[in-house]
């Protein structure tokens, strides 16, 4: 106790050393804490998107690109790959289709055209307005939200495609309806909209001024509109009538298709029907794509903790030298303190207090700094992963 | 007070989506559809028609919580066919979707088509389609086979028991269509005006040649309407005048002036008063039968 007492009345006296001594040894146990918690993060993060997801449905072509283009919504442009190709899952009875289109954005975040299926099978809710009802609104992810600082009642406008691009893809204004609660997902950083309202922001369905009546459909009259027609740029209750699409719905693209099958059966039948080489399209299983993205990743991981290793040993035993040598500046402090009477044991006991005082205290920072990043980690993830898409 | 009636109707049907949540709901956005599920499930479901009354499903515009009661129903059962074309416009859960004319695309009829252009896009064309299919016993009975497949691939009735009313309502349909056939199979030359056009499938059904005006169903037709069906008689040999719903007296009178017949068909789009699907579909046969008889007897 006594030896104690002495050993933090020394620390507390030479406090700026001390300070240093417990920052340094602190810091050195909490790199590698908080590198190992934000890489498990990341590794789960990835993973337990791809896992959730059982399987992808897209044009022939880079499996990495749609599986990245249908889970994080990246800016990766796959195929894309006609409506007719959900339905005929539909038509199997094997699974449950849910299309993406995100080929559009709007203040940097992507817009996601999709079915209302695809809320329920992430199970996204609303913290603020409502879901999605009418062609042309709009819910936005939470760090949407944060980010452009909007809500319900505001309006975003989607991008073009790009600057020249002249030929029907007019910006779209697009009501806020609702703002999701935050997933710490790539859902946080989308726009969502209704398919129908991105095949809308494509050109493929539009609205303009009147250009028949009804007595003319009545009388069944072929009527050419040669001049050229103000098309909407934005849905109102006033002029929702007039929006229509071109072809037939089956023909309308989608990015990918997220297939959920009904069961383990379903979900083989499924992928033995995509496997023909000559076939247009694709049927992946993002678990495996993306575990083989991080696989890959991780093994710069290994080469991180070999690092960090060498590093914390060289930190350590710099550490070492410096109580070694604060020992040797205290040769003449412990022989006066052997020349008054304390045994050696007792100036042992001493100098292992103080050192077991600045590793206790050290070890307390880096606890509290990994409980920090722990605790914040899928938040901070999340956001890493976002600066990527 | 229509539009309070409408709001009631709104208020009812919200209430009664978020009442009752033991019994799965099924939406239907056309009485015939509403007549079919209703057949199919008898009370293993609630069978909901979300239209005010006195409004034409086709051109129903749901509010957001007509919408939102319609997006929590098990199951909607659209038309298809371009009809309630509302339903291209708002955002419903597709895996809660049954279009019950899906495959049924070469026994849908095109109509008009209007050809434009707009932007620096080429010209582009739109063919509409006629929507009451189900005024086609045959085609009704394909879509009440589309209805019972959902209704047993989502588990909302007895497999068992919705194929024996399947058969029950198979049979009512093939009992109809053999009277039509018997009734108006023989009415090939008779010329018919309907106040709307919505007997395009009854007409192709039974060889029938009908023709459309625009007039408002159940009101007085205006001095042109009745211009443009005199012009029609002079020029076409129109004989008898369907009406889709009753019209007023003064209305049957201006018409008898024109030398034609007339009978009341509902469409069946909306549920006909004091009868069923089958009844009324029934009663207008004979209808239409008895003013063409009462046409080419003079």
């Amino acid at each position: 106790m006594n030896a104690l007492y002495l050993a933090f009345a020394y620390l507390r006296y030479h406090w700026a050393r001390s300070l240093v001594m417990v920052l340094v040894v602190g810091l050195i146990l909490f790199v590698p804490l908080a590198t190992q918690i934000l890489l498990s993060t990341s590794e789960r993060t990835l993973t337990a998107r791809a896992d959730a997801t059982p399987l992808i449905l897209g044009a022939k072509g880079s499996q990495l690109d749609l599986t990245m283009a249908a889970l994080y919504f990246s800016e990766e442009r796959p195929e894309p790959l006609p409506m007719a190709e959900a339905e005929a899952v539909w038509d199997s009875g094997l699974g449950t289709p849910i299309p993406v289109h995100t080929a559009f954005s709007s203040g940097g975040f992507r817009i996601v055209g999709t079915t209302l299926d695809y809320f329920d099978f992430r199970d996204l809710t609303i913290s603020d307005g409502r879901g999605l009802a009418v062609l042309g609104e709009a819910v936005i992810g939470a760090n949407v939200a944060r980010a452009l600082e909007r809500g319900v009642g505001d309006a975003l406008v989607s991008a073009p495609e790009n600057l020249f691009d002249l030929d029907g893809v007019y910006p779209l204004e697009m009501p806020i309806v609702g703002v999701l609660a935050p997933t710490n997902t790539a859902d946080d950083d989308a726009v969502f909209v209704d398919i129908k309202t991105a095949w809308v922001i494509q050109g493929i369905g539009h609205g303009h001024e009147d250009v028949v009546t009804a007595s003319e459909v009545a009388a069944g009259l072929d009527v050419t509109a040669n001049a050229a027609i103000v098309e909407y740029q934005r849905i109102t209750p006033d002029n929702i009538d007039s929006f229509h699409f071109h072809g037939a719905e089956n023909e309308f693209p989608a990015t990918a298709v997220i297939v959920v099958p009904y069961d383990t059966r379903s979900g083989t039948i499924l992928r033995g029907r995509y496997l023909d080489p000559e076939g247009r399209t694709q049927l992946v299983e993002p678990a495996g794509v993306v575990g083989g993205l991080v696989d890959r990743i991780f093994r710069i991981k290994t080469l991180l903790d070999v690092v960090t290793a060498v590093i914390a040993v060289a930190a350590l035993a710099a550490v070492g030298l410096a109580v070694f040598l604060s020992y040797r500046l205290r040769a003449g402090e412990i022989a006066t303190a052997v020349k008054i009477g304390a045994r050696r044991g007792m100036v042992l006991r001493l100098l292992a207090s103080e050192t077991v005082t600045l590793l206790l205290l050290s070890g307390l920072i880096a606890l509290a700094g990994a409980a920090l990043v722990a605790r914040n980690a899928e938040a901070w993830v999340g956001w890493l992963l976002a600066l990527g898409t | 007070m229509a539009r309070l009636l409408a709001v009631l109707a709104t208020m009812l049907f919200a209430a009664g989506a978020a009442a009752a949540p033991d019994r799965p709901r099924v939406v239907a956005v056309n009485y015939a559809l509403a007549y079919i599920a209703e057949r199919l499930l008898g009370d293993a479901a609630e069978v909901v028609y979300p239209v005010p009354d006195g409004t034409d499903p086709s051109f129903w515009r749901p509010s957001i919580a007509d919408i939102s009661a319609i997006q929590s129903a098990d199951l909607i059962l659209l038309n298809g066919a371009g009809f309630a074309t509302w339903t291209a416009k708002v955002s419903l859960p597709r895996s809660k979707l049954v279009d019950t004319s899906r495959g049924l695309a070469d026994r849908l009829i095109a109509t008009e088509t209007v050809t434009h252009s707009h932007g620096d896009g080429g010209e582009h064309s739109h063919e509409g389609t006629a929507s009451y299919t189900w005024l086609d016993p045959e085609i009704a009975l394909r879509q009440a086979q589309a209805v019972a497949n959902a209704l047993k691939a989502r588990g909302l009735e007895d497999e068992g028991r919705v194929d024996d009313r399947l058969a029950l309502l198979a049979a009512d349909l093939a009992a109809l269509d053999a009277a039509a056939d018997e009734a108006l199979g023989a009415l090939s030359t008779t010329v018919f005006v309907a106040t709307h056009p919505r007997y395009q499938y009854l007409a192709r059904a039974y060889g029938l040649t009908i023709l459309s005006l625009e007039w408002e169903a159940g009101a007085a037709p205006t001095g042109d309407e009745l211009a443009e069906l005199r012009q029609l008689v002079a020029e076409r040999g129109a004989e008898v005048l369907i009406w889709e719903a009753e019209p007023p007296e003064g209305a049957r009178a201006a018409i008898a002036e024109l030398g034609l017949q007339d009978a009341v068909f509902p469409p069946l789009a909306v549920e006909p008063p004091a009868a069923d699907f089958v009844a009324a579909f029934a009663a207008g046969i004979e209808a239409i039968a008895a003013a063409a008889s009462r046409a080419e007897s003079g």
